[in-house]
């Protein structure tokens, strides 16, 4: 039940948050006096991205040949009502779900990789370094630097790399190189082995990891997440659903979106927020890495190493090795510092989600709706069963953001 | 002649060396100075201003601001004071009073809308019973933020124009003045922050900013003591003012 693949429904500009935000957004800083961090993303960064980090302008034109690549991946994606999923739950309102997994990488992280590499191609870079944690956001940059034509290298989180071979095949197959981080490519990563041989990985390691790398190599380093130029690119998602829950006649009461560093869930919430103004809405996150019910809102680190700048987010600490779960995308210790502001200010409501609750929802979603979501998007989906089960008298719009497709991570229900 | 601002951190590099660079300060085409009052975090300071404040903190004492104001006060210079908010908050009232006292006609604080938004609700108007709240904006402030603030407030705004001081991000300089001109209408906004070059300063004059700020160019002249290089300043920013007019 598609609602449209019109592609007029692909928007031209990119939305960002910042100027509407009810209060300042404390801006990215240094903590090393001797040298500077944020000089650093001068270095890493293509200009265009930079300046997108820093705008105060609310729209900015999509470049024409990455609103065509956006067609070309599979955009609009679609939005649809889960008759099936309302039906087990027994619900007499409506679920709605916008599907990030239709794009030809299977999850939201596309959005941002192809402008990311169409910016370090046309700056005259040949290649781009990064870290990724389930394999999505490296998938997505390999595929988005082929399409430009320019080199790609993934510092792949260890315990991620050895549970889903798949990714580093199919990294490969797109023209990727990958590694598993810690590495011994880099001095951190080398360090950290000789502490600790079987150290699994975080995701700010593998962040530290490939920021040395793009350094050393001359090449540029693409932002999964967490920054607010990758929140913008994502703001298609959000866009997107506006004009088509407007086609549908429909007007959510709930947003519910799973949170890793907070990309998919900006992109997707933050431009419905503009119109929706009174829905509530839910940030989900795993109970083993509760960032926003047990971490502060602070100034930390992006990464581990610490040779990013510093931000105002919640945090768990730059140095928090999260528990061996299975959804590697919500292992890391912080979020956006924009949806850190919205959460802090309770306009954002956090849900914390433990693994064996949202194996079962991917189980129940699977069976009703024939779609197998990625352990990340379970996330979302059981926070939006257990919102229907808390709620079973009400007849609200409940709209949930299902940010990838599970295919690749069936190993999950082995357990 | 459109205001030039020059910002000083309180006993950077020492008492003496401030002391000797204040009474250079040219009347004719200075008319405010900034004196921020050193922390052991100036978090939103950039490398350049960040270095200053750690060098004067062994170096600073209270009474040396009453002094500083005194020089440039006989001079026609109004003398406004930069500090973080922390500062304020352990010292309450008295801090206020005392920089009163002193002749400062204002205080500038840099951190206070970003961390500290509910605290500003009750702190602005405590300011303004005393001397001016000069609100400091930069691109990442909302316009809710911007429109709010500047009507409390009647003095004049700084603005900065990168989000930290001596870092080079890209921006659209036009864009960025166009942006507060056009949000707060027929005030006086000093633009800051970044600025690195006398051609920058004659590009911004020609942008529609009241005047400019400046703070880490200079710091090189005061770390050398290098007197003359400042007289030399002043009179290539002297030019540039001239032919702005």
């Amino acid at each position: 039940m598609l609602s449209t693949q019109d592609s007029s429904i692909i928007p031209n500009e990119w939305y960002n948050i910042v100027p509407d935000l009810p209060k300042q957004l404390p801006p990215p800083v240094d903590r090393d006096e001797k040298k500077s961090s944020i000089q650093l993303l001068n270095q890493i960064l293509p200009k265009a991205i930079l300046k997108q980090e820093f705008t105060f302008q609310k729209y900015t034109k999509i470049p024409e040949e990455v609103q065509e690549i956006y067609a070309q991946i599979g955009r609009p994606t679609p939005l649809f009502r889960a008759k099936g999923l309302e039906k087990a739950l027994d619900y007499n309102g409506k679920i709605l779900l916008k599907y990030e997994g239709a794009t030809i990488t299977g999850s939201h992280k596309i959005n941002t990789a192809i402008p990311q590499a169409f910016y370090t191609r046309e700056e005259g870079s040949t290649g781009v370094v990064t870290e990724t944690g389930a394999g999505q956001w490296g998938t997505a940059t390999t595929v988005a630097a082929s399409l430009a034509g320019i080199t790609s290298k993934i510092f792949m989180v260890k315990i991620s790399f050895n549970q889903k071979p798949l990714r580093k095949q199919i990294i490969e197959l797109y023209g990727g190189e990958i590694v598993p981080s810690p590495s011994r490519e880099t001095k951190f990563g080398t360090e950290i082995l000789s502490r600790n041989p079987d150290h699994p990985g975080t995701l700010g390691i593998a962040i530290s990891e490939a920021v040395e790398y793009a350094l050393e190599h001359d090449l540029k380093y693409m932002l999964g997440s967490v920054f607010n130029s990758v929140l913008t690119h994502q703001s298609v998602i959000g866009l997107e659903t506006e004009k088509q829950l407007e086609i549908l006649g429909e007007e959510p009461d709930v947003l519910i979106g799973c949170v890793g560093g907070g990309s998919n869930f900006g992109g997707f919430v933050f431009p419905l927020m503009r119109k929706f103004k009174e829905t509530k809405i839910y940030a989900s996150t795993a109970s083993e890495v509760p960032k926003f019910s047990k971490g502060e809102y602070k100034y930390d680190f992006v990464d581990t190493a610490k040779i990013l700048p510093s931000i105002k987010m919640y945090s768990l600490g730059s140095d928090y090795v999260p528990e061996k779960i299975y959804a590697g995308g919500l292992r890391y210790h912080g979020a956006a510092p924009s949806l850190s502001m919205l959460v802090n200010s309770g306009r954002i409501n956090s849900s914390d989600m433990p693994e064996d609750k949202v194996i079962d929802a991917l189980k129940l979603f699977a069976r009703t709706q024939g779609i197998v979501a990625a352990p990340e998007s379970g996330h979302a989906i059981a926070t939006a069963i257990d919102y229907v089960k808390n709620n079973t008298d009400q007849k609200e719009t409940i709209l949930v953001n299902v940010s990838g497709h599970g295919l690749m991570d069936m190993s999950i229900f082995q357990r | 002649m459109k205001p030039l601002i020059l910002y000083f951190t309180a006993d950077f590099p020492s008492y003496e060396i401030l002391k000797r660079f204040l009474e250079e300060v040219d009347p004719e085409i200075v008319k405010y100075v900034e004196i921020g009052i050193p922390e052991i975090n100036p978090l939103y300071d950039g490398p350049t201003i960040k270095a200053t404040h750690s060098m004067a903190l062994k170096n600073f004492q209270r009474e040396h601001l009453r002094q500083f104001a005194e020089i440039l006060i006989k001079k026609g210079i109004r003398v406004f004071a930069l500090s973080y908010y922390d500062r304020i908050n352990k010292e309450g009232t008295n801090f206020i009073h005392y920089l009163k006292d002193s002749k400062f006609s204002g205080i500038i604080i840099p951190d206070l809308l970003t961390d500290y938004s509910e605290e500003s609700e009750r702190i602005i108007p405590e300011i303004e019973e005393n001397f001016s709240f000069i609100p400091f904006f930069n691109p990442a402030t909302p316009d809710t933020v911007i429109q709010e603030v500047s009507s409390k407030t009647s003095s004049w705004i700084y603005y900065g124009l990168q989000p930290s001081t001596g870092i080079d991000i890209p921006f659209d300089l036009n864009e960025v003045s166009r942006r507060i001109l056009d949000l707060v209408a027929n005030r006086e906004i000093n633009f800051g922050f970044g600025i690195r070059t006398i051609e920058q300063i004659k590009e911004i004059l020609g942008l529609g900013s009241s005047g400019v700020a400046i703070g880490s160019l200079m710091v090189q002249y005061l770390k050398d003591n290098d007197m003359e290089g400042f007289r030399n300043f002043q009179n290539s920013v002297r030019g540039v003012y001239l032919n702005a007019e």
